[in-house]
């Protein structure tokens, strides 16, 4: 018991470095000021190597990498942030709805699965284009693509719970099914649905950027890790690394983080 | 055994509408009007009615999707707005390209993921293990159309091992007489030994790409359920029978089959999507950067036919998977009886 707690202990150490980083990203653009404003351009200085000057270097008409990193971190990962959360509030009563044990619910499951036959993200480029290039409808298309995935989720956890001998006490004994959703069923799939929550942003993550780098949704002179590798993937390949390197390095960061803290939230609801 | 492959097929008319008629969906509901960016923003109210007219956006929804349905029926896709090319001639076109690059990828993919997989569960628990779950972890959440730059730069830029990333073959060659479409493929057929083999050169970047990236899902359902099946009752029998190390293994990958091969089958229908922008990126001229294409020229019949088309696959995919596990599996053919 002794050497389970000790474990928790340090894993509550590691898990703030991913909370921190997130933070960081979020936040930090508006703390720190720039020696170099992220959204003007210096034509004159374009393509610099990264240096003392500027940190990651300079992109091809002269914006410095390094400030829009951090910046870029405010707008994508509201975006997906807020997507998931929009997602799982609705997929969340769709999903106790589906779980009654019905010839109905189980028709509907079999139709939100074909929605999953498309390929997703192509679907959400599908969105952003026809529908127009904004922010909010970036938000839609996550949504869109997650509504299925936290419904089955839901639904599948909802229904082992619902087997359950204390669910079964408890309609025994008179209560509500309000109270039975809120009391009972919510806080036992409670951390399957946060850790569920946090693998859906970083995966959102990926797509807002797989958007911006085909040039749709966030948009320059907006700064977005996607169409800042975007920006410099023509110049892989005469040997300008640092333009698409450190914004996908901080897509990569990110994404490690929300997994690790997913992992996190399900190793700590599995060891109570 | 023959109740089930008729339920299952049975199945796939009622399944291939409803998919068709979400791919029409998708398109159709849309809140912005696609003449104006058909028509660009100087057009006069004149000539986005003409427009309007000439594409059938003046009908409503239902009309629309009735005239959609009737195509369908027909065998047609209806035609591109822009280039009035049938939409089923381009898919028709492109489609085997996408295809040899997905079995590529799934090659590279397999080959990998198995690697990492099996090591992890052999020695699980232990440090191979920790050291190839962190190696996942990474792969998994890179993006893929970063890992493909970060392949170019390494492998073309600094290394110099394969060539530009300018498209299927090199600028200055002539593709191969169209047989099937696949330029691998046709390259064969015609006995173009040298094309044939820039073709292979030019894909070892994209199939690198997507191979690497879907290694990370497959090593980890390798890892976890071969890692399950090597800590159970029947291998602890075997083992103490004496059997060899690699016997047991053996065994140990029979009892893991059907998971393992549901997982090629998810991989291979999740390919077809993820392959999109992967294609933009090394101008692999497939369905998926054609799709794009279209996409972003709001191409309305040739968008609605891609992800119609997707959306098929996926369920001949899923369905053939469900066949050949009830073949392979007894324990599945009776949970179905």
């Amino acid at each position: 018991m002794k050497i389970e707690n000790k474990q928790l202990n340090f894993s509550n150490l590691i898990i703030t470095f991913p909370i921190l980083i997130l933070l960081f990203f979020s936040f930090g653009s508006f703390f720190i000021t720039f020696q170099h404003d992220p959204y003007i351009t210096d034509i004159a200085n374009r393509l610099l190597k990264p240096s003392t000057v500027h940190w990651f270097g300079t992109d091809e008409v002269g914006f410095d990498i390094f400030s829009r990193t951090i910046v870029a971190g405010r707008i994508d990962l509201f975006i997906s942030l807020s997507g998931t959360l929009i997602a799982l509030t609705m997929g969340l009563p769709l999903g106790l709805l589906a779980s009654e044990k019905s010839k109905r619910a189980e028709r509907i499951m079999k139709v939100l699965d074909m929605f999953q036959a498309f390929p997703l993200l192509v679907l959400a480029i599908v969105i952003v284009a026809m529908w127009g290039n904004n922010i909010r409808n970036v938000i839609f298309a996550i949504v869109l693509i997650n509504v299925p995935r936290f419904t089955r989720l839901i639904r599948s956890e909802a229904l082992t719970v619902r087997e359950k001998r204390y669910i079964e006490v408890a309609v025994t004994m008179g209560a509500s099914n309000s109270r039975i959703i809120f009391k009972h069923l919510m806080p036992n799939i409670l951390g399957s649905l946060l850790a569920q929550a946090s693998i859906t942003t970083a995966h959102s993550i990926v797509v807002v950027a797989a958007l911006s780098f085909i040039g749709i949704g966030v948009v320059p002179p907006e700064a977005s890790w996607g169409s800042m590798i975007r920006a410099g993937s023509q110049y892989m390949t005469t040997g300008q690394w640092w333009t698409s390197l450190f914004p996908g390095l901080a897509i990569l960061i990110s994404v490690i983080s929300f997994n690790t803290i997913a992992q996190f939230i399900l190793r700590k609801y599995e060891s109570i | 055994m023959f109740k089930i492959i008729i339920k299952k097929l049975l199945f796939i008319p009622i399944a291939s509408f409803i998919v068709s008629s979400l791919a029409f969906l998708v398109v159709n509901i849309t809140p912005g009007d696609p003449v104006e960016v058909i028509a660009g923003g100087i057009a006069s109210e004149e000539t986005k009615n003409e427009i309007r007219i000439e594409l059938g956006l003046d009908k409503n929804l239902f009309e629309r999707y009735f005239s959609y349905l009737d195509d369908l029926s027909k065998g047609s896709l209806g035609n591109s707005f822009y280039t009035k090319i049938p939409v089923l001639d381009s898919i028709n076109q492109y489609l085997f390209d996408t295809f040899e690059l997905i079995i590529m990828s799934l090659i590279v993919a397999l080959i990998l993921g198995f690697i990492i997989g099996s090591t992890g569960a052999y020695f699980r628990g232990k440090l191979p293990d920790k050291i190839t779950n962190v190696l996942l972890s990474i792969i998994q959440s890179v993006p893929d159309f970063f890992l493909g730059l970060l392949l170019i730069y390494i492998l073309f830029f600094k290394l110099q091992v394969v060539p530009a990333p300018v498209g299927r073959i090199g600028l200055g060659e002539l593709p191969p007489p169209e047989i099937t479409g696949g330029m691998i493929i046709d390259s064969i057929l015609d006995k173009n030994w040298s094309l044939f083999l820039s073709s292979l050169k030019h894909s070892i970047l994209p199939a690198l790409t997507l191979g690497i990236f879907y290694s990370s899902y497959f090593g980890r359902t390798t890892r976890n359920v071969l890692g399950g099946s090597l800590n159970s009752k029947q291998v602890e029998f075997a083992k103490s029978l004496g059997l060899s190390k690699k016997r047991i293994f053996i065994y140990a990958l029979v009892d893991a089959r059907t998971p393992i091969i549901t997982y090629i089958a998810i991989l291979f229908a999740g390919l077809f999507g993820a392959s999109a922008i992967i294609e933009t990126v090394f101008a692999w001229n497939g369905i998926g950067s054609w799709a794009i294409n279209k996409i972003l020229m709001l191409d309305i019949p040739a968008i609605q036919g891609y992800i119609l088309f997707a959306g098929l696959i996926t369920l001949l995919t899923y369905t053939i998977l469900d066949l050949i596990v009830t073949f392979i599996d007894p324990r599945i053919r009776k949970k179905v009886l």
